[in-house]
């Protein structure tokens, strides 16, 4: 049998790693949709914000707990920075993977609860959808948020799973990783814009 | 006939454009506040920019792992797998 110009044995087939796999393609897509998402709320609250006639935040309404939700942010951030360290040690320490993936979502489930109480708190102190334009904005960014959160709390205990069982391969964590990874990311432009 | 009608319209095309008035759709051009303006200014190129970014982004990443791909060995496909190659299989 002639081999091609390569050497190959010709006719027999070759095949490569995909130069992007489908579930990272298809994630990477769904997360430019979400940013641009955020762009657009982002944006209208900074224009909400400065159309404000009487200052801002709104007067008679309650303060935003910076510092405790400064907390909150570190925590979310490090949930970040654990996962990372799950995707180095993937390929061959097995024990190290849970531990870093268990860390971030740990860290991951304290963001949601601690969001949770601050907002008890804040319904409490007469912050609502409706009780002026900052409570408006603050629960439909940061609700936004939460519920994206949510979503990758739950993808990063599927993986969790997946990996309990030795069943996780790169190609369904890169994906997840990438959505955990947007979630935290997106959170300190929030921070920033709605609390500070 | 048809070049009086074309006539006509062309007429009152040019007619429309002259009496017009311009409308404004820039809503931050009618904003008293300052701060409101530069805010439309800065929500818009921030808008503008960000979808850029992203396409741009993404195409410049496939390109580079496309290029570190090209450097790579391609992998023999494994036997089994030829076997159920099908009718245009060399290896039938």
């Amino acid at each position: 049998m002639p081999d091609d110009a390569l050497g190959r044995p010709f006719g027999v087939p070759v095949r490569r790693e995909p130069v992007l796999p489908n579930g990272v393609l298809g994630m990477l897509i769904f997360v430019a949709t979400e940013i641009m998402f955020f762009s657009g709320l982002i944006s209208a609250f900074v224009i909400g914000k400065s159309n404000a006639i009487g200052g801002w935040p709104p007067p008679g309404q309650p303060r935003l707990p910076i510092e405790e939700t400064a907390l909150n942010t570190a925590a979310l951030l490090a949930s970040g920075v654990a996962l990372y360290f799950a995707n180095r040690s993937f390929k061959n320490d097995l024990p190290s993977t849970k531990r870093f993936l268990g860390l971030a979502i740990g860290l991951g489930g304290f963001f949601v609860l601690f969001q949770g109480a601050e907002w008890v708190a804040l319904i409490g102190e007469g912050l609502t959808v409706t009780s002026s334009q900052l409570g408006g904005f603050f629960y439909l960014l940061v609700g936004a948020h939460a519920l994206h959160v949510v979503a990758g709390f739950i993808i990063l205990l599927y993986t969790y799973r997946r990996l309990s069982q030795h069943d996780l391969d790169r190609f369904t964590f890169w994906p997840a990783q990438i959505f955990w990874y947007f979630v935290v990311g997106v959170w300190p432009v929030l921070y920033w814009q709605v609390y500070l | 006939m048809i070049r009086v009608g074309r006539a006509c319209a062309a007429l009152a095309a040019l007619v429309v454009v002259t009496i017009a008035n311009s409308a404004l759709a820039c809503p931050s051009c009618a904003s008293p506040l300052e701060e409101n303006r530069q805010a439309f200014v800065d929500t818009t190129i921030f808008l503008t920019v960000v979808p850029l970014m992203l396409i741009g982004g993404m195409i410049w990443w496939i390109r580079r792992r496309i290029r570190a791909m090209e450097d790579t060995p391609e992998i023999p496909v494994p036997e089994s797998l030829l076997r159920d190659a099908g009718p245009f299989s060399k290896r039938g």
